[in-house]
């Protein structure tokens, strides 16, 4: 069972919750039991069941716990489903989430939400998907955070040493465009039906932005577009290019974007292979900025090694830009993309219950 | 700060080197790792790219305390 707090009234409790340091900086909404109770049963979960542990406190994540984080971040009951899915995949080993915390990096999870979970909670993916205004991409990315913070014991300059942060340290969480994409849903690119529901999380920067105006009447406007996005992956400041490629990267392509790589046949398994192919930078280029740091071998030196790395999606408004996303790729397992089911439909509306 | 942690419960003596910057977070962690009393020793800030004459004056300061705390733990 979560700790019980007492107050004389939510002002109270809110002032009692910043000075513990328990919330983002940001208002939240106060967790008390009968919200928290109904976020539980949203999940059809027992609240004492463990998800997982989360480090670098290496704080037991129970259902309640997360619903705690859910309630705090503004959820309505129907995205808990959600929240449980990033949470469980998070806490896949594979995930590093205790170094991702506590790295200097500015890493932060991106959650990436495929099937009909996206519609069942109205999350946004097309205009100004990565910001603000749309309600359950907003609470859900900000619930794993404050999950993240008060389980996993993430709190800056103290156990979370990122240097600046970034903005998606508050929140950030996506859909993808699967109605507007030429490509199958990511989700599927994993081994999932397109029926079912997934996140994908995966630790990554901010998005840089790609700037790139299709022509209709170019032959070669496709082969520029790749060139035009690999150059950003291959960023040659950036750590992908330097510690061996071992790092995921995401790319959202805007739905224009999209159509021009479909038109000219290509597949995400095409994409994830030509990409990779040419976002690579000269040894001694490299070398020439950090002759310490670069870890990879061969020359040139890949920003993706593996292209299975490069996770390809569509969303985002058309026009004139995508957006990449490099990572870290200093944890154990390299900073790869982790994945979990969302399970639906544990949640059945008692009018009784609600009232 | 883990690395450190790690060995010590391997049973191999350890001693974890901490920068100033990062002193609160070897507390942290070595409370979060339930070793709070896991050996450190505090390091001026910063020590990566300082420079070889640098590093070899910080190295001649606590070669001697590093050896005698894994010695004689």
């Amino acid at each position: 069972m979560s700790t019980l707090l007492s107050a004389a009234n939510e002002e109270d409790a809110l002032e009692q919750l910043h000075a513990a340091r328990c919330t983002d900086g940001l208002p939240v909404v106060i967790p008390t039991t009968a919200r928290v109770a109904r976020m539980v049963l949203a999940g059809g979960l027992d609240g004492d069941l463990a998800i997982g542990e989360m480090g670098p406190l290496g704080g037991v994540a129970t259902v309640e716990k997360i619903a705690v984080a859910a309630v705090m971040a503004g959820c309505l009951p129907d995205y808990f489903p959600v929240v449980l899915a990033a949470c469980r995949a998070i806490c896949q080993p594979a995930f590093d989430l205790a170094e991702m915390q506590s790295t200097t990096h500015c890493i932060a999870p991106l959650i990436i939400v495929n099937g009909p979970a996206r519609l069942a909670c109205g999350l946004a993916s097309g205009y100004g998907v990565m910001g603000p205004g749309h309600r359950a991409n907003a609470s859900i990315g900000r619930a794993l955070r404050l999950a993240m913070i008060n389980i996993g014991g993430a709190r800056p300059g103290e156990s979370d040493m990122a240097l600046h942060g970034h903005p998606g340290k508050f929140t950030f969480c996506i859909a993808e465009d699967e109605a507007a994409s030429p490509l199958p849903p990511l989700h599927t690119s994993l081994g999932y039906g397109a029926a079912q529901s997934v996140v994908t999380v995966v630790g990554v920067e901010g998005p840089h932005s790609v700037f790139f105006s299709g022509d209709a009447d170019d032959p070669q406007c496709a082969e520029r577009l790749l060139n035009t996005l690999a150059a950003v992956i291959a960023n040659p400041g950036s750590n992908n290019s330097h510690l061996g490629g071992t790092a995921a990267v995401v790319v959202v392509l805007n739905p224009e974007h999209a159509q021009i790589l479909a038109a000219a046949g290509l597949q995400r398994a095409d994409l994830q292979r030509e990409l990779a192919a040419r976002a690579v930078t000269s040894r001694s280029a490299l070398a020439a900025l950090n002759p310490h740091l670069l870890l990879g071998h061969g020359d040139p030196l890949p920003a993706v090694r593996n292209p299975a790395n490069l996770h390809i999606l569509t969303a985002g408004g058309a026009g004139l830009y995508s957006m990449v996303m490099p990572s870290w790729g200093a944890g154990p397992h390299g900073n790869i993309a982790v994945h979990a089911e969302v399970v639906l439909g544990q949640f059945c509306e008692l009018p009784w219950a609600s009232a | 700060m883990r690395d450190g942690i790690a060995l010590a419960k391997l049973g191999v003596p350890a001693l974890a080197l901490v920068t100033e910057n990062f002193w609160p977070q070897g507390d942290f962690i070595a409370q979060a790792a339930g070793m709070p009393e896991v050996p450190r020793l505090r390091l001026p800030h910063p020590v990566a790219g300082i420079g070889r004459a640098a590093m070899s004056v910080l190295a001649e300061q606590i070669c001697a305390e590093v050896i005698a705390r894994l010695t004689h733990p």
